[in-house]
């Protein structure tokens, strides 16, 4: 479903993407590790066009979408979430998820005074909607509430909440585990694998928690300075050399093992 | 007007607006907002010293000394006021809030001292007189005070404690913060010294042109304009900002644009085409936007991450 | 003027103004666009409507049309224009654009063609009141007043319809941050252009009725200050919150009208009285950002 080649990304002198090349299968879940800097977040901002690459092509479904601005690469089905979650402080949580849906009839100026009850209706399925996710991630509690009172953990359940309610066919998930207290990482586990299993979406996530990583994904690519050092199943990952190597030598020791957060 | 003239113009008028804009760049380095209140700042220091130098009797030179003390003083306890419990709001909060001060200021001073023009009690000037130019004194003095201006900043840049400090907290809130650099204590003497000198920038107006309760209203376009477009944060970039614009605005008055149409030989006017003086203020406008449009970061300004 | 002429006046200032903070704040209480240049709005939807009754001679709708159009227009522009600029440089191009709409004003006498109707730093008289001779002098306010009136609520309503809608939640997204509802899939510029033509066009309506009623325009009458003015209103009225701009709109107009009685009572000045005026709305301002700066009238929260 997509196809990274070659990409190459620099800020400023220092080299972040140094020709990454991977793919990721449709109806998968696909892990993003790496230490820190090693270059995730680049690749996640590249690919759902929050920033310009400085060489090589991603394809989607076969179509680039390299250049594309990031809004449109949503509208082809791309949905991703921060690693710092972005949530309107000043709007409710059910009024988070329902700004997600894409293509409302209620976005239109003039729609909004031409067809109010079709967008009362429009509005009503999304309630329903919204309602079956907030308990999904277990939230219900909490839907008048304004999304700026939430918890750091709560905020990224929103974030996955509101992803959710986009419906995307590929989507990009940013650390969505930290800050999650354990109880909830179980459902979240669950929640995540249905996705793939029932409704057959593709998923790509960064993540620090090996134990989350292989739990649930199907394969894992390594990053490290900006290049794949390792790809594979999450077992052979945990015994690649190179990749413990990586992860010893760089940034936090705390990252490689058995984090239980 | 022979084109000598015209440069001399621009030379005197970007002597001013440097005196303004530098206070305004490391401010609004600093602080992160852009204080519509700045050029108001001035005027309090030019109708203290038009207090001390008319009503009080007072020699121009040691009122102008001590109105540009006192407001850079009074700017502290403004920012004390007012801005101290702003710190973590966002820019737009704080820019609205700096438009409210300088309504307030601006219009406190024209209800003491009233709505017309009003001048410095100085001997007048007599202007040399040459086939190509003339100039006063003043305007000397005022090309001179721009230019000590300019290197005196340079100085405390780069040979001061503060002027240390002052670089690294705007290079690096955070890590100045971290290791210990006194954030407050550099905002408070950033505040005196970027006001002190936009005091005396106004005082300069004041004394060659006229005194008038919106005169900052007047020329906060132009100084943004050369602060923005020298790059915010860099008070080199501001000195040519000011430069930039002090030419922009005479030249730009100056040029028969007929000459340049027919050039092209696109067309054939008869009539000379200036642009009129009544848009003289527009010039300084229109390069704003221009610059905001083309290069926001200016021209020595920093690059943001992309 | 008599007491109950004053009011019906004030009535249709506090109209006006309402007209206009409704349009500020849907620009930046709901959308996060901080427009400092409000006032170009009210002085395009004056000028142009004033152009079309008077040098075209065509009825006072369609004066309001135009001025409408044009400013709508002039708000789309301007949100092409600077669709890159963070936020505070926003502002300052916003108050810049009105300077130049005003400077235009201020030079250009041609507009008018001259002859009688001035134009220039003179401005424009004899702007005729629509339908004035159906009523007499003293009626007439109250008839106007009813225009004024009708436009405001026609306003509120457009503008609470949206707010509300899910259009009205995407601007709120944008608000806080242009990052998420591109996540969306949100066209965030042209949202943005959208609520700026809105914006537009209802503070021309503003300015139509305005010019349409005091009979002159001149660029004097649009200065900046009027921004800070409306600017007043919906801060202290309430951010995000349409019932509270209009308040916000009552609130500065009584204050700014009653104060001119004051000359009666205490012997200073008229310009001293004005300057003082202006140091009362800079203050409240300031008071407002740090003590009250979500209003009289805070947001609503939408609740199911």
């Amino acid at each position: 479903m997509l196809k990274v080649e070659k990409v190459y990304k620099s800020f400023g002198g220092i080299l972040a993407l140094n020709g990454v090349s991977f793919s990721v299968e449709s109806n998968t879940i696909t892990g993003l590790i790496g230490p820190n800097g090693s270059g995730k977040s680049t690749l996640f901002n590249i690919i759902s066009g929050f920033y310009s690459k400085d060489k090589g092509e991603i394809y989607f479904n076969g179509k680039k979408i390299v250049g594309l601005e990031s809004h449109k690469i949503a509208m082809l089905g791309i949905g991703r979430t921060f690693q710092i979650s972005e949530v309107p402080e000043k709007m409710t949580v059910l009024e988070n998820l329902l700004l997600a849906p894409k293509r409302q009839i209620g976005e239109g100026i003039f729609n909004v005074f031409l067809y109010p009850l079709k967008i009362k209706q429009e509005n009503e399925q999304h309630l329903k909607k919204a309602y079956e996710i907030l308990e999904l991630v277990q939230l219900y509690n909490l839907r008048n509430e304004y999304a700026g009172n939430l918890s750091g953990g709560q905020k990224k359940l929103l974030s996955l909440g509101r992803i959710l309610m986009s419906e995307p066919m590929l989507i990009l998930l940013d650390e969505p585990t930290a800050g999650v207290n354990p109880i909830l990482i179980k459902d979240l586990i669950i929640a995540i694998k249905n996705l793939r299993d029932k409704k057959g979406d593709t998923i790509l996530l960064v993540e620090h928690n090996m134990k989350v990583i292989s739990e649930i994904c199907d394969k894992v690519i390594v990053l490290d300075f900006g290049k794949k050092i390792a790809e594979g199943r999450p077992e052979e990952i945990q015994k690649n050399e190179n990749v413990l190597e990586a992860y010893l030598s760089g940034s936090s020791k705390s990252d490689v093992i058995h984090e239980d957060s | 007007m022979t084109v000598t003239q015209v440069v001399i113009n621009s030379i005197v008028r970007a002597s001013e607006l440097t005196l303004l804009s530098l206070g305004l760049t490391i401010v609004y380095d600093i602080l992160k907002f852009a204080n519509f209140a700045h050029t108001e700042f001035a005027v309090v220091g030019v109708y203290l010293a038009l207090f001390l130098n008319v009503t009080l009797g007072l020699h121009i030179i040691l009122a102008a000394i001590i109105a540009s003390f006192v407001t850079g003083g009074f700017s502290i306890l403004i920012d004390r006021a007012v801005f101290k419990k702003m710190r973590s709001s966002s820019g737009i909060i704080i820019m609205v809030t700096s438009l409210g001060l300088a309504i307030a200021l601006r219009n406190t001073i024209r209800a003491i001292w009233g709505a017309d023009a009003q001048n410095y009690a100085v001997p007048l000037q007599t202007p040399i007189i040459t086939e190509y130019f003339r100039i006063t004194p003043l305007q000397i003095w005022i090309i001179v005070i721009g230019l000590s201006a300019m290197f005196a900043f340079h100085l405390l840049l780069h040979h001061t404690k503060l002027g240390k400090a002052m670089r690294a907290t705007s290079d690096n809130p955070e890590l100045a913060q971290a290791s210990g650099i006194a954030t407050e204590k550099i905002i408070t003497r950033v505040w005196f010294i970027a006001i002190t000198f936009a005091s005396i920038g106004g005082i300069l107006i004041g004394l060659e042109t006229y005194i008038l309760p919106y005169m900052g209203f007047a020329i906060i376009v132009p100084v943004f304009c050369a602060t923005i477009m020298g790059g915010i944060g860099n008070p080199y970039g501001a000195m040519i900002g000011a430069l930039v614009l002090g030419f922009a605005e005479n030249f730009g008055l100056y040029i028969n644009f007929e000459k340049i149409i027919n050039l092209g030989g696109i067309l054939n006017f008869s009539k000379e085409l200036f642009i009129p003086t009544g848009y003289k203020p527009a010039i300084s406008f229109i390069i704003l936007i221009l610059v905001l449009l083309i290069r926001p970061r200016g021209i020595l300004g920093k690059k943001k991450e992309g | 003027m008599g007491l109950i002429n004053f009011l019906a006046y004030l009535a249709i200032m506090m109209g006006i103004y309402g007209i206009l903070s409704l349009s500020l704040n849907l620009q930046y209480g709901f959308t996060g666009l901080a427009n400092f240049g409000q006032v170009a709005f009210f002085c395009l939807g004056a000028y142009i409507s004033t152009i079309i009754v008077l040098v075209f001679k065509m009825p006072f709708i369609f004066g309001l049309l135009g001025g409408m159009i044009v400013a709508g227009f002039f708000g789309y522009v301007i949100s092409i224009i600077t669709a890159n600029l963070k936020e505070d440089y926003w502002a300052i191009v916003t108050l810049a654009a009105a300077e130049i709409v005003r400077i235009f004003f201020l030079n250009e006498d041609w507009v008018v063609g001259g002859g009688p109707y001035q134009g220039g730093s003179f401005g424009i008289g004899g702007i005729p009141q629509p339908l004035r001779s159906l009523f007499s002098a003293y009626t007439y306010p109250f008839f106007y007043l009813a225009i004024v009136l009708v436009c405001l609520l026609a306003t509120y309503i457009v503008i609470n319809t949206l707010t509300q809608s899910p259009f009205g939640k995407v601007i709120k997204s944008i608000r806080e941050g242009d990052n998420l509802p591109l996540a969306l899939g949100k066209d965030v510029k042209r949202f943005r252009m959208k609520v700026m033509a809105i914006g537009g066009s209802f503070g021309g309506l503003a300015g139509c009725l305005w010019a349409h009623y005091h009979g002159f325009v001149s660029p004097n009458q649009f200065l900046p200050l009027e921004t800070f003015i409306i600017w007043a209103m919906v801060i202290v009225g309430g951010k995000a919150n349409n019932k509270g701009a209009i308040l916000g709109a009552v609130i500065i107009m009584i204050f700014y009208n009653s104060t001119r009685f004051l000359k009666d009572y205490i012997p200073i000045e008229e310009v001293t009285l004005a300057s003082l005026r202006m140091v009362a709305i800079g203050v409240l301002i300031v008071v407002a950002m740090l003590f009250m700066k979500e209003g009289l009238i805070k947001e609503k929260k939408t609740i199911y």
